[in-house]
């Protein structure tokens, strides 16, 4: 009987991330802050450190691009012509380049080749940013709102509507009901919100030349501002691509398609949220199989003291027919709390979700663990004027094919310098060390091997989830 | 004699507290509009500004960060933006203009709250400081007759500048690098370092930046920073004021507001 080695060479282990903020080069993401230049305020009026917001910030997100108790999106930032009211376009674009202008390597040198060990050489090249997106949001009216949001890979040459929603708000009375259609983000309102994380994406890295429905040699683990997610090992997706497990799905993905509603009917300690949407993730090769629906509640404390804290719980249906091995559907649900202190410049939060598939496929039954869990601590701080540290602990107990299935945590951290408070600034430089990772057995065991010391080290350009200013 | 008639008239409508007219009529201050502005506040400025008016909301310390500002305290009544003389309480007119206006860089003009609601937040505001019940504060007049914008009254406001010591925060230019600043001996009064304004970019300006504006500025300095109050300079002047306030409009390019 021929059969498929599937090695994913991931192991658990400890990847340390450090983002450094060159202080030399001119690798600064730039933001041109829409919302800011709209109220003429600084991003800090609403961002803990863009694209992390504070309390304000997240009540302005909240009344659909409105000032918090008021129902501004009639004449805020418009322009007065005659009778007519337009809307000052110039206030609402924004964007955001993410990526470095200068990037650096280091190699082994050989010359000729194999003739030598080699001599560790460093390069320095110009490149591109990787990344930029194109942004508009704001209100065309009072109480409607709307986001746009391009984002243009420069390197794949693709560009893609990452989110782009109309938002209808404070029906019946105020802060009611909010409605957003189109495609957004669902944990938007969530305590620890997947597309605004200050350690941003690093993907991982699989092997080349991967057949369908065969898994890839996964050389080192990702960290996506979904990590918290749990993971599965094991799933494909429609054309029997490997699904990342790695990739944000369900509640904490970065856009679905979908209707969703938000508000504070019970007083201002509790925020519901539910919707529906089209299904799981588009990369998840959706065909619409059948909808998804979620529920969110979250308390608030908020008063004074320069502190807020907030608890957050959602339950989520999903109907993703995303396929394991034996090219069965599976299906599954995902529940989650969370929960977020501010006290002064100090940010903590964490998340703790747990996934379930629905039913296990006939085919892989007692190969095939149906639960995975994830949990995420992480802290951002000021500890100067200027200078933002971030660390984040993620452990993800994952769930799967057992003879794929691995777990993994990671430990980051990230000192981010700031300019002027008016300016928001961006990780520059993501140095990750860490691979190959060695492979492990499955779960129960927690191993934390730290990389190797020699390894090639390869700086990355970071995916920086964009929001306006 | 027609054009002093004019000018008289352009001082009476001048009067320091008047550059924000409110067409709504005002709420009475009393229990039932402290209400309605609770309600508000809650909404809108605790974030901020706290549930107890001391500054100390749980977004406030995100602004400044290690540095001034801090959201205000509105328990001690001390006022930055105000047509009355230094250490005295703001008018209502002061309070409705900063809330309507709002304070560039740090706090947005809430003109989407309807005037009554504006005026019923202020109420509010006020009921955290209990001078509010005893004192009754008063504009100061605008001092002088306005001078027309030309080469000598720029350089009499130039030589203002210089006399006043201006240039020792503000710097020469303007840019707000003189030597005090620059040797990060600036501090509000909680304690922060604060920046010296930049004079060249009058867009910033919290306190607004018209002609009157800015002379309001200079007769009632900010109290709670070290920017000043000229009063006792300016005042009994006929035009210093109007001189020193076009030259600092002449140190930028940006248009008149
Ligand atoms: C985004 C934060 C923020 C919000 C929201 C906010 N404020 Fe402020 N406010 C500030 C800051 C910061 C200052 C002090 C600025 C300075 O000192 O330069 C201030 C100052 C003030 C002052 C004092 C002005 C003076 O003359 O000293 C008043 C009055 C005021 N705010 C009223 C309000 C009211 C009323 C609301 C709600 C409708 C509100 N604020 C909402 C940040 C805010
Ligand atoms: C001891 C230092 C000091 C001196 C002297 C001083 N200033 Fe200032 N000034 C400040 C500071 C600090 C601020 C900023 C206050 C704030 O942001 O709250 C300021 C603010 C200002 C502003 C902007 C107000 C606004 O609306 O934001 C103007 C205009 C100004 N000063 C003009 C002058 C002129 C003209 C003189 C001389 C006649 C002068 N200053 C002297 C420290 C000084």
């Amino acid at each position: 009987m021929l059969r498929r080695i599937f090695i994913l060479t991931v192991g658990t282990g400890i990847l340390i991330l450090i983002a450094l903020s060159c202080l030399v080069l001119p690798n600064k993401a730039q933001a041109i802050p829409a919302f800011a230049r709209k109220y003429d305020v600084n991003c800090t009026a609403c961002h803990m450190a863009p694209p992390v917001l504070n309390t304000f910030g997240q009540r302005f997100l909240e009344n659909g691009y409105q000032l918090p108790g008021t129902e501004d999106g009639g004449f805020t930032g418009k322009k007065k012509l005659g009778d007519v009211t337009l809307d000052d376009v110039g206030k609402y674009l924004a964007f955001r380049l993410v990526g470095n202008a200068v990037r650096n390597w280091s190699f082994q040198q050989q010359n000729p080749a194999g003739a030598d060990a080699g001599v560790v050489e460093n390069k320095t090249e110009f490149t591109f940013p990787e990344n930029f997106v194109l942004f508009a949001g704001g209100t065309v009216a009072k109480n409607v709102g709307f986001m746009v949001e391009l984002g243009h890979d420069v390197v794949a040459g693709e560009t893609d509507v990452e989110r782009g929603f109309v938002s209808f708000n404070n029906l019946g009375a105020h802060n009611l009901a909010h409605v957003r259609i189109g495609k957004f983000d669902p944990s938007a309102f969530y305590s620890v919100v997947t597309i605004r994380q200050q350690l941003n994406d690093i993907g991982e890295s699989t092997s080349s030349g991967c057949t369908p429905y065969a898994s890839c040699s996964l050389n080192r683990v990702g960290l996506g501002p979904g990590a918290f997610a749990t993971k599965f090992y094991g799933l494909y997706d429609r054309s029997g691509s490997a699904i990342s497990p790695f990739a944000s799905t369900l509640y904490n993905s970065g856009g679905e398609m979908g209707i969703d509603v938000h508000g504070r009917p019970f007083g201002d300690s509790f925020l519901y949220q539910v919707g529906v949407l089209n299904g799981a993730n588009e990369n998840f090769g959706d065909t619409n199989k059948g909808k998804d629906v979620y529920a969110m509640l979250r308390y608030d404390y908020a008063k004074s003291d320069y502190f807020a804290v907030n608890f957050s719980g959602f339950i989520y249906q999903g109907n993703s027919n995303v396929q394991v091995q034996s090219h069965q559907d599976v299906n599954w649900n995902r529940y989650g709390i969370s929960t977020r202190a501010t006290y002064k410049m100090v940010d903590l939060y964490a998340a703790y979700s747990i996934d379930r598939i629905n039913k296990v496929p006939t085919g892989v039954i007692g190969n095939f663990d149906a639960t995975a869990t994830g949990e995420t601590i992480g802290m951002d701080t000021y500890v100067t004027n200027s200078t933002l540290l971030s660390l984040r602990y993620d452990n993800i107990d994952a769930g799967g094919m057992m003879d794929q299935r691995t777990s993994a945590s990671f430990i980051g951290a990230k000192p981010n310098s700031t300019s002027a408070p008016t300016l928001p600034s961006l990780p520059a430089m993501t140095l990750t060390c860490g691979k190959p990772m060695e492979a492990r057995p499955p779960r129960g065991i927690f191993e934390t091997p730290f990389p190797p010391a020699s390894i090639s080290c390869s700086k990355e350009a970071p995916y920086a989830s964009p929001s306006p200013c | 004699m027609r054009r002093h008639h004019l000018a008289s008239a352009v001082v009476l409508i001048l009067m320091l507290g008047a550059s924000s007219p409110a067409h709504a009529a005002k709420p009475d201050d009393n229990p039932a509009t402290q209400a309605q502005g609770k309600v508000i506040f809650d909404r809108t400025c605790l974030w901020c500004h706290g549930v107890t008016g001391t500054g100390d909301g749980p977004a406030g310390r995100f602004l400044g960060r290690y540095a001034a500002p801090r959201p205000r305290n509105f328990t001690t009544g001390s006022f930055k933006f105000r047509s009355t003389p230094s250490g005295d309480l703001p008018t209502d007119q002061d309070l409705f203009r900063t809330v309507t206006k709002g304070i560039p860089g740090y706090m947005p003009g809430f003109a989407s709250l309807t005037e009554t609601e504006r005026w019923q937040v202020i109420t509010y505001v006020k009921s955290f400081s209990p001078a509010f019940l005893v004192e009754t504060p008063v504009s100061l007049p605008l001092t002088g007759t306005a001078t027309p914008l030309g080469p000598e009254s720029l350089d009499r406001g130039r030589a203002l500048y210089e006399r006043f010591e201006c240039h020792t925060c503000h710097g020469v230019e303007g840019w707000g690098d003189g030597p005090v600043a620059q040797a990060g001996d600036l501090r509000d009064v909680s304690g922060l370092q604060i920046q010296a304004t930049d004079l060249t970019r009058p867009s910033s300006f919290k306190n607004g930046a018209t002609l009157q504006d800015l002379i309001r500025t200079l007769l009632t300095g900010l109290d709670g920073t070290p920017m000043p109050s000229y009063a006792s300079r300016l005042t009994g002047t006929d035009h210093d004021g109007w001189d020193l306030a076009h030259y600092i409009r002449s140190l930028s390019a940006e248009s008149a507001p």
